[in-house]
């Protein structure tokens, strides 16, 4: 009785339109059931390059985030309660503030006439701007930086965890600083590292604005893909094909990790 | 137990997660028109150009009345949902969390792209009524996260102590569980008004002739435009976003329900 | 030459934890000490200095000769027994046990074979593959035991390891562990706030207060031999009072209790009490018998209340000096509320305590 008014509006407004999603990935307008959608999809040249981009370049996101968020986020858990609410807010602000104004940075920084070029130029290291703009490199930055928090919550709320003690026991064992971190720190916040490897890249694998600023049409993701076949080449069909693939990488990548997560319980 | 590179990595960590802004925060004052860095020259111009483009003042209404009727109607439909979760152990009580915390699982542009397509089979429907129903569907279970974490921490018994004092069932939850949950609903509001404001994904497929959010509108100015406007609007958006979260970790402990 | 030494240790400031100055202590080969006090007195300071997680500012620690003063903790030779166990929440139990031992290094055979024994010793060989959630906190705590004794240390550290277990629990595991020590005969701290504990595990016992020591000496002399009020006090000494030195002759000091003097053995801090100084007598509650109706014997009193402890009863008895505390065989005569009695002193168990300077003359 409780759940029945939202119950609906869900099934309704989010679970129906994503039946007709899925209907439309393989009911093409002019004709019966086919999967030649798909085959297409993955015949093409094009989108497959696109769809094995969107892979790597999440990848590589992900663990440029794990390597930067990992130590960091075992000193801000080491840290007073105080000093640490203040530093993880100023985690959380970049997460608040839309991701336009956080990816238009990056066109001042790396744009031809942007700091890193200034920079170059004046050193005499380049003689004409570098093209970083449209290349994965600036995707690269741009979705780390977006990301980067989503990696860093859930790490030190895991740390947390760990008291002092479990961490005192190994040293006073004969483990040194590293030995301890990786054999008690490490498995202790797998899953901080699991959760947030999860949310960074499927955040990275759909993100839309940031590739779309600072890919754009010459350098397609999956999200940019699909918005140019839906709302450039009017083609609904295979849109459908490329919104349903997405889901089914997010859906697999989500029960991947979770189960290595349960098999390492 | 933390070394020395530990702190550097923090610090590395800190610069490349703020750094951008206070890159925006500089060129928004800059004189220089074509975004060379660094900025030359200080100027008001960029803010002036901002309240004087109607693309960006139109879909900034657009944006706050979007994010506060969504956030309104999914708190309203969330409430009871974490309470049922996290209060009784139902037949369906599996199926119904998994189909709540579904809209988080698929990706935010192609609930935009399928929720268009599903409007127009279902025919005309307004451009508002569209955003409004993307919005509030990805808002959702957001509120049941967020003010069932604030329940779980509520003691189940205070409630059967209300009814052994007197009270019913109903009367037990508006005096005694409801304003226990005051700060986990206030914490999903301003947590669900942000994410709505921000929101691109969904709204760029939903957004419709004139009436469209301020983040798509940034966006599509960006296609045409490339000067220190946007970065006006930047920064005018992360002050404000900081006055928000800033009153809200305040009053509420914002980062307990992130 | 003392196995573990501890001279003149300085810790000025450490988070939470209280200082110590100049603090001395010897722990010979194989003894038990423990370093007994309330929470703040710096017994866990010094403990988690000789493990190393605090460092000096001053002084010298050393085991069996060797500095280890700015040794870190994982390079000192030191078994460490947390209260809260500290085990390792992602390992198995056999895991738990091994950490220390491929920490050194050990071969793999040997390892299992190390690890096997010691679990043979605290029992728990069947459980080598469990995790440590799912054992009890007594099991637990026999791994922690496991763990800190099987990589063979200089020295065994124990932080309260007692304060997570029930009653019954403690008793069982208190017994175990000096058992345990004994086998090994394993140079042993053992930090502690529970002066029953204390009694019944140690060689030795330092009562610690405020940084420094109170006390040193074995379970029996601290137990009827206090030196100073506070070692008195934290001993359980039940019953109080102040009263100004009539005379003293030899070891024994007289005083006035209720009109009639009593002589009581007596300890100073400095020189033989003048009489005139003030003295604090302590004395137990069994030191003292009630009888029916008021006589010359004694104390005159009133009962006020009477509880039932099985072999006894306890007695608060009103009295011209305050009240006091009695214990009485519960087999013998029972008193009711309100009933007149005599207290009478069984002086040769009582104690005075002279703590202040003497007068000037």
């Amino acid at each position: 009785m409780l759940v029945s008014p939202a119950f609906i509006f869900v099934l309704v407004f989010f679970v129906l339109p994503l039946i007709f999603l899925l209907s439309q990935s393989v009911l093409p307008e002019d004709g019966g059931f086919t999967l030649s959608g798909y085959v297409d999809f993955f015949q093409s040249r094009v989108s497959r390059i696109v769809y094995l981009r969107t892979l790597k370049l999440g990848l590589i996101v992900t663990g440029i985030c794990l390597a930067m968020a990992y130590p960091a986020a075992f000193v801000l858990a080491r840290m007073p309660a105080r000093r640490r609410s203040f530093l993880m807010s100023l985690v959380i602000l970049p997460l608040m503030t839309n991701a336009v104004a956080r990816t238009f940075a990056w066109l001042i920084i790396l744009g031809r006439r942007g700091m890193v070029n200034q920079t170059l130029l004046s050193l005499d290291l380049v003689e004409n701007p570098v093209r970083f703009i449209f290349t994965e490199t600036a995707i690269v930055l741009g979705l780390t930086q977006l990301f980067l928090p989503l990696m860093v919550l859930p790490l030190v709320s895991a740390m947390e965890n760990i008291p002092d003690d479990v961490l005192e026991a190994a040293r006073s064992l004969g483990a040194n600083r590293l030995t301890t971190f990786l054999r008690i720190v490490v498995p202790l916040s797998s899953d901080g590292l699991v959760l947030g490897a999860t949310l960074v890249f499927t955040g990275s694998v759909t993100a839309f604005v940031t590739p779309a600023i600072l890919g754009g049409s010459r350098l397609l993701l999956m999200s940019t893909l699909l918005r140019q076949k839906a709302v450039i080449l009017f083609d609904q069909h295979a849109a459908a094909v490329v919104a349903v693939v997405m889901i089914l990488t997010t859906l697999a990548v989500n029960l991947l990790l979770r189960l290595g997560r349960v098999r390492q319980a | 137990m933390v070394s020395r590179w530990m702190y550097i990595s923090l610090v590395i960590l800190y610069c490349f997660l703020l750094g951008p802004f206070i890159i925006i925060f500089m060129a928004s004052f800059g004189a220089n028109a074509t975004m060379a860095f660094p900025p030359q020259g200080f100027t008001l111009d960029w803010f002036a150009n901002v309240f004087e483009t109607s693309q960006f003042i139109d879909s900034f209404w657009v944006s706050l009345q979007l994010a506060l009727q969504s956030t309104m109607v999914s708190l309203i439909m969330g409430m009871p949902v974490a309470y049922a979760l996290t209060r009784f152990q139902f037949a369906a009580s599996g199926l119904v969390e998994t189909v709540f915390s579904a809209p988080i699982l698929v990706p935010g542009l192609v609930i935009g792209f399928a929720m268009l397509n599903f409007f127009v089979l279902l025919g005309d429907m307004h451009v508002m009524t569209g955003l409004f129903i993307g919005h509030t569907a990805i808002l959702f279970p957001y509120s049941v996260r967020v003010i069932s974490a604030s329940l779980r921490n509520l003691d189940p018994y205070v409630e059967d102590a209300a009814v052994s004092l007197g009270a019913n069932r109903l009367r037990g939850f508006l005096l005694v569980v409801l304003p226990n949950m005051q700060a986990g609903i206030a914490a999903a509001f301003v947590l669900g008004f942000i994410t709505s404001f921000n929101n691109v994904p969904v709204s760029l497929f939903l957004s419709g002739p004139g009436v469209t959010t301020l983040p798509v509108s940034m966006l599509s100015y960006l296609e045409y435009y490339f000067d220190p406007t946007i970065a006006a609007v930047s920064t005018l958006l992360v002050i404000f976003t900081v006055l928000l979260v800033q009153t809200a970790e305040r009053l509420l402990g914002l980062s307990q329900f992130v | 030459m003392p196995h573990l030494e501890i001279h003149d240790l300085t810790v000025s400031y450490e988070k939470h934890q209280p200082t110590l100055e100049r603090f001395n202590l010897d722990v010979e080969q194989g003894e038990l000490l423990s370093l007994l006090g309330p929470s703040g007195c710096g017994k866990t300071t010094t403990l988690r200095s000789v493990a190393g997680f605090i460092q000096a500012d001053a002084g010298r620690i050393s085991i069996n000769g060797r500095d280890y003063t700015n040794l870190p903790p994982n390079q000192r030779d030191i078994g460490l027994v947390f209260q809260s166990y500290a085990l390792f929440p992602h390992l198995t139990v056999f895991n738990n046990v091994a950490f220390g031992l491929r920490m050194r290094r050990i071969p793999k055979g040997e390892i299992y074979s190390r690890v096997t024994n010691a679990l043979k010793m605290v029992g728990l060989e069947d459980f080598a593959d469990r995790r440590p959630a799912q054992l009890s906190g007594g099991q637990q705590q026999r791994v922690a035991l496991a763990r800190a004794t099987v990589i063979e240390p200089q020295v065994l550290l124990l932080d309260e390891p007692l304060s997570n277990l029930d009653a019954k629990l403690r008793v069982d595991m208190r017994q175990e562990i000096r058992r345990l020590q004994q086998q090994l005969g394993i140079t042993t701290l053992y930090v502690t706030h529970d002066q029953v504990e204390a009694m019944s595990i140690s060689d030795r016992v330092v009562v610690m207060n405020q940084g420094a020591i109170e006390q040193i000496g074995t379970p029996e002399r601290i137990f009827a031999a206090p030196e100073t009020v506070f070692v008195a006090d934290f001993m359980g000494f039940d019953n109080r009072f102040s009263a100004a030195v009539e005379s003293v002759q030899g070891d024994k000091l007289s005083v006035n209790w209720g009109g009639a003097p009593i002589d009581v053995r007596w300890r100073a801090k400095v020189g033989s009490p003048r009489p005139g100084a003030r003295a604090e007598v302590f004395f137990r509650a069994d030191n003292a018998n009630l009888r029916a109706g008021a006589d010359a014997s004694g104390l005159a009193g009133l009962v006020i209340l009477h509880t039932f402890h099985g072999n006894e009863v306890r007695y608060l008895v009103d009295t011209q000096v305050g009240e006091i505390s009695i214990l009485q065989d519960s087999a013998g005569q029972r008193f009711e509320s309100g009933a007149a009695v005599t207290v009478q002193p069984q002086t040769q168990k009582w104690i005075a305590i002279v703590e202040e300077r003497e007068p000037l003359a």
